[in-house]
Order: structure tokens, then sequence, then C-alpha cells
């Protein structure tokens, strides 16, 4: 079966292209050992599979995770490779298609951004930079789907003759005698001479660990490659003392590409800024640009929420509790189902699964719009404005991105951090996301508001917000301070040019990001649903008369006395504090089996009873701050490969809704 | 005539100089700079300074970019 290997510079627009030459794709799990997830597709016209890469600038990775292209080329040996390149950055992606072409196996070259490039000024020869390549260069502008016909043809034509490109560049008597050396090396371990030694050879050369550790070198050999790095690194010391053998091969590598530019590129500098220039003008205004983003971050809270998620919420919430609801207690009763069963579906799960999915619209609104703020290139500029204020307490602007999603679901929030390069911060962020009030604390924070706030809801349910933003700053600077002391750091992100996000590529991007939230739906809240549901159903002397006697109660009961510093020692809030360890909005749901009320006005009746205001607020407090969900452990053991790590995030969360809860309620009481 | 050595915070937004050492920043920055072709003899253009002693802004090889002050006082330029 044939595999095609997509690879490329990040931002060149891989994922449009991947989209356009597949017909269906699937995640098939993470690249053994990263973060990173395998995403392979199947091509239009039939050709086999192709699989993405994650986006590089060299094949010499910087980090783990792009360590898996070079593991893969070592290892999967693809039969053919499309490797995308930005017209308008020929330069800086070129060095990439060099290291490509040496790897020896046939290539296509997709040229990506054509567009861009002639609004620059740039145009390119086609034919004199596949001649000098060696390879076919197809025009492509994959936004729009444009040249990917051409691309899959030449694709299926080239198959049939193998054309493998016919590339050599010299590198200098030096670094071609370590070369043969090298090579002589390799070809013990390399026997059928299906991966190129020369390309193996000037990758270990370059210091590329990944391909070194994929070969799977003995001890032996090892020894003897070390030996003869070191041979040719004094031999070029010799010559200049100055270069090293990383920077030599380089700049080899970019004087070639210098050649091939002067040849194929022709340049007519424009003078007038570009419509990047202008807008970022007003974006990154040192006076207007913060104010601005903060329009932009309240436009999408009130989309979200107010204008459209709540009422599509709403009719969703009345689609589930009465039409559905009342064909599938028809259904089960057709099906003569026992009542144990039928309640067990219509309460446990109905309720509990449908309180939450009932929230899908507010989701996928707020991803959508994150997606297009992020595919427009606007985010970028949100992490520059915002850097030196997340620099003060030992964050990273980048880390931004990861927050403003968890004001949504700190599921995909955690999963974004990954693109934070440097592991302190990146930790830290992921720590610190269960701290954004996320679209699950909602349904609590309006029931008690509209309970004991009805006039000033708005108010207090920001106030929440703020507090967990407040926390958020404080515990970066502490943890920066104690724990993460002594870890060096830096800034940096490249501005893409500002773009207007094509459709099919933002509806993938909201997707991945809300793919998460359901699947926390399907899993853990059904789970959860169907626990707790029989929890209050049963007790310790069999099937519960009243809820007092259900084993819900019996364990709600056991934490009661912890509770009673912070304002509510009831079993009732312990039994929901315990459930909302599952996912946080059921709470409400617990809320509602316990209190055995149908609907949330009877509910109300009933917490107006059992709380007073102060231990409302310190209950609600307690609600944003205690441990993340369990979906939210589930992706953070994922995502920091630790269960230290994991712990310690349940554990200080605890530990800080206890003490914040406490100083509101003793606090309160003495105040009020 | 020896080119006068700078620091590159010295430029004022919309000037361009050439780069002519990298040695001082961190290691995994100086290379991520080289992925995009930003290296000693590269042109490099600041675009503006954040308020606040926040990042700064630089275009290089038609490239935008945001790197921290602190690092971008360590990047030496020449004539400007």
């Amino acid at each position: 079966m044939n595999n095609t290997a997509l690879i490329g510079n990040p931002n060149t627009g891989k994922t449009s292209l991947f989209n356009a030459l597949t017909s269906s794709y699937q995640y098939v799990g993470n690249w053994s050992g990263v973060t990173v997830e395998k995403k392979v597709g199947q091509l239009r016209n039939k050709a086999g599979s192709i699989t993405d890469l994650p986006g590089v600038y060299s094949l010499n990775p910087v980090s783990r995770d792009e360590g898996v292209v070079a593991t893969f080329l070592v290892g999967q040996e693809p039969s053919a490779i499309i490797n995308i390149v930005d017209a308008s950055q020929l330069e800086r992606n070129l060095y990439l298609t060099l290291q490509m072409l040496e790897y020896g196996k046939p290539l296509l070259i997709g040229l990506n951004m054509m567009d861009v490039a002639e609004s620059r000024g740039v145009h390119i020869q086609i034919e004199v930079l596949s001649r000098m390549l060696g390879v076919p260069v197809i025009p492509l502008v994959a936004r729009t789907g444009k040249g990917c016909h051409e691309l899959l043809e030449v694709m299926s034509h080239n198959s049939s003759q193998t054309a493998a490109p016919d590339w050599i560049l010299d590198y200098g008597e030096t670094v071609e005698q370590a070369i043969l050396d090298i090579s002589r090396e390799l070809a013990k371990f390399i026997p059928n001479a299906s991966l190129s030694t020369r390309w193996a050879a000037l990758q270990l050369l370059e210091n590329n660990q990944a391909v070194r550790h994929a070969l799977k070198l003995d001890d032996d050999c090892s020894r003897r490659l070390d030996t003869l790095l070191e041979g040719t690194e004094r031999s070029l010391a010799a010559t200049d003392p100055s270069m090293t053998l990383t920077h030599y091969l380089r700049s080899v590598r970019m004087a070639r590409i210098q050649e091939i530019l002067k040849s194929a590129v022709i340049t007519q500098p424009k003078a007038r800024p570009t419509l990047t220039d202008r807008i970022d003008q007003m974006a990154m205004h040192p006076f207007w640009g913060v104010p601005l983003f903060l329009t932009f971050m309240y436009v999408t809270f009130k989309l979200t929420f107010d204008w459209l998620g709540n009422p599509l919420s709403d009719m969703l919430d009345t689609f589930i509790s009465g039409p559905l609801s009342t064909f599938i207690s028809g259904a089960l009763e057709a099906l003569n189902v026992s009542g144990f069963t039928a309640a067990l579906i219509l309460d446990g799960i109905v309720a509990g699964v449908g309180g939450v999915l009932v929230f899908m619209p507010q989701i996928f609104i707020m991803f959508l719009i994150i997606s297009f703020i992020e595919d427009t290139g606007y985010m970028a500029r949100i992490t520059v404005m915002l850097d030196r204020l997340m620099e003060m307490v030992g964050l990273n602007g980048k880390s931004l991105i990861p927050f403003i999603i968890g004001f949504g679901c700190n599921v995909p929030a955690i999963m974004a951090s990954r693109g934070i390069e440097q592991e302190k911060e990146r930790t830290l962020t992921m720590l610190l996301v269960p701290l954004m009030s996320c679209s699950a604390r909602l349904p609590v924070y309006a029931l008690f508001a509209g309970v004991f706030f009805a006039r000033s809801q708005a108010l207090v349910v920001f106030s929440l917000y703020i507090l967990g933003i407040l926390l958020t700053l404080l515990l970066a600077k502490l943890f920066s301070r104690t724990i993460f002391k002594n870890q060096k750091s830096f800034y940096f992100i490249e501005l893409p040019p500002y773009r207007l996000p094509q459709g099919r590529t933002l509806f993938r991007s909201t997707w991945e990001k809300g793919k998460g939230f359901l699947r926390k739906a399907g899993t853990f809240i059904l789970a959860g649903s169907v626990l707790i549901w029989m929890m209050s159903y049963l007790g310790p002397g069999g099937v519960a008369e009243s809820m007092d006697d259900s084993f819900l109660a019996y364990v709600g009961g056991l934490i009661a006395p912890l509770l009673q510093p912070v304002g509510f020692g009831t079993w009732q809030a312990g039994a929901a504090l315990m459930t909302g360890f599952m996912a946080k909005e059921v709470v409400v749901s617990t809320m509602n089996i316990i209190y055995h009320v149908p609907d949330i006005n009877g509910l109300q009746v009933q917490i107006s009873s059992a709380f007073t205001p102060l231990q409302a607020y310190s209950f609600m407090s307690f609600i944003l701050l205690y441990t993340p969900c369990l979906a939210t452990v589930g992706v953070l053991r994922k995502e920091t490969s630790s269960w230290k790590w994991t712990a310690f995030s349940v554990a200080y969360a605890v530990l800080l809704a206890y003490l914040v809860s406490i100083v509101i309620y003793q606090g309160g009481k003495l105040i009020f | 005539m020896q080119p006068r050595s700078e620091n590159l915070i010295r430029l004022k937004p919309g000037h361009s100089a050439v780069i002519s050492q990298l040695i001082h920043i961190d290691p995994m920055l100086r290379r991520r700079l080289a992925d995009l072709g930003i290296h000693e003899g590269a042109s490099i253009t600041v675009k503006r300074y954040c308020l606040w002693g926040g990042p700064v802004l630089l275009e290089c090889r038609g490239q935008l970019l945001s790197i921290r002050r602190r690092e971008a006082a360590r990047i030496e330029v020449s004539g400007s």
C-alpha cells in the first residue's frame, strides 16, 4: 500500500492542503512518546494513504514533538513525499526541501501561497525552480483547492516511474569524506539500502539526535560515529576556528539556496505598506490595542452566552426534557422495561447527560470564535500585547490562548498548551488552566446567583471569573518563585500575515476543540450520571426509602463535617461536591436528584432554604476552585505524562478552594 | 573601516540594520531564529516597541516576529 508523507514548514497551509487532498482522515492515536497526534488520511484519487507530519523548519528537531518527523522518515520510509512550500517565504522553506531532496525518495513540491508572493512583488519562475531542484513543482492555492487536482495527477503519474530526485550537493572535501566514512558504518545497520545513507550521514553530521536514536546503532558503532564527528569538527576548525559543523552545513545549503533563488525568483520590492501592516497599526496600537482586544473578548462572551448561545441552549433543553424524554419514556413503556431500568435511563442518563449536552451551543460558538481569532492571525498579536503581563507572573504570552479556551472548557484548553515550547511555562500553564471558570461551572453559578443575588446576578458571576483570574496570576507568581525557580525561558512568536480563514479549516479547528467536550460528556458524565443515580437510589439497606437513606447521603455525610468551616456542612452539599468531581455541571444534576425536584423552580425553593447568601457565595467559590473535573485530570495526566503533576493539580486546587472559602465564609460572618 | 556595532534596541522604530552578533542570546531562541533564516548578515528592521517594556516587533526576510526586549538587547547589529 502506498504511503505518502506530507511535510513542510509550520504556517504554510499544510492543513488546508491535507484537507483538500484527502476524502477522509482520522487520528490514529499519538506518535509514540509525544503529545502530537498522528493524522493519516485517504487520498482523493484513491492512490493510497497520506500521513500529515508536524510542521518543521528543519529535520533536526528542537523539541521532542519535532523529532517525530525524523523518526518517521527513518522508520516508516514513505513511498513518496509531498513538500508544501510557502512561495512568499521561499528562502526559509527551501532549507527543509534540500534535506528532503537528500532523503532520496520521490518528491513533489506543492508551491503554496502564490497569491501572497505575488502581492509582495515576488515572482517565481516555476520551470526554472523545478529544473534546478530536479523535481516537479506545482503551484497551489491550498485554501481554495486550486492546483490540488494537478498535484494528485502528477503524483499518480510519478509513482509509475518512481522518479527519485537525482540531487547531490557538494559539501567540500572534509565533509564529503566524512559522509563516505559514516555511510560505510551505517551500511551495516541499513541492510536493504532502502534508506539513503548519504542522507542519514548528513543528518548525523548535523547532530540530529532523533535520527541517531531512530537508527538504533549499537555502542560500538556509536563510538566510532562520535570519533568521526569529532574529527570532522576539528578539521573544519583548523581552517576557520569559529565554524562549527552544524553552522558549516547550514551555510553550504544556504549558499545553494541563494543560487537557486537568484535564477528562479524575480523580486519587485513594493514600497507600499501591506494590508497586514495597516491592520497592525490598529490592532497593536499602543493605546487602543488592549482595549480593542478586551472588546473582542466581551463580544465573544456576549455571543457565546446572551445573544446566541443561551437561546439555542434553551431550545435544546426544551427539546430534551420535552419531546425527547416523552419519546424515550414511551418507548421504554412499549418495551415493557422494568421500573428500575426506566428510572435509570430517564432520571439518570437522560437527565444527567442531557443536562450537559444543552451546553453544546455555547461551547461550539465560543470555540468557533476562538478558532477564528487564531486562524486570522490576530491571536498571535494578542499574545504579544499581553506578554508583559504574563511575564511578570512567570508565564508566557502564549499561555493566554489556553486560558481563553479554558473559559469554554478546560479539556481542549490544556491540549492547546502544547503550543508553548518551553516546558516550565507549559507545565505551569496547564496547572493553572483549571482556575479558568469553564462553562460547566456556569449552571451552578446561575442556580445560586439566581436565588440569592437575583438583582445583581451578572455582577456576582463576573466576580467569580475575576477571582479565578486573580488567583491564577497570584499562583503563577508563587509557583514560578518556588517550584519552577531556576528554569530559563524565552518568548518567541511568528506573526503570520492576516488572512481570512477558510470555512472548511475553520470548522475542522472548531470541531477539534469541541470534540474534547463531547467526549467528556459521552464518557465521564454518562458513567457519572449512572453512578450517582444508583447511589441515590440504593442505600445500605437496599433500595432507599428516601434520599436520606441512600449511599449518596451516607458518603456525603462522611464529608459534611469537613465542610462545616466553609459554610456548607450538610450531606447534600458534600454529595453534590463529590459528584462535581465527575464534571462540574453534575453538581446541579445531583442537587436535582437529591432534593428530588422535577425542575429548576422547585430546586430554587429548596436551595433558598438550605443555604444563606454568604454560604451560597462560599459554595460557588469552592466550585470554582476545587479540583479539576475528571476529564481535565485525565487530559492533564496525558499531557504532562506525570502522575506527580496531576496529583499536585488536584491537591493544590482542593487546598486553595478550602482556604478561599474559609476566608469568604468566616470573614463574611465577621463583617456581615 | 570597522562598521560600528550597537545594540538592536537602540534602533528607532522603522529603522533597519544588519545583524552582526547572535552569540549572546538563548541557544534555543538562536536556533528558532536560524530556522527562519535570521542569522548574522541578515538585515533586520525594528517595527515597534510594545508599551511598558513589552516585546519588540521585528521584521526580517519578509517575516514578522516578536521576542522579548531582554533577548533583543543581546542582539548586536551594525550599519544602521
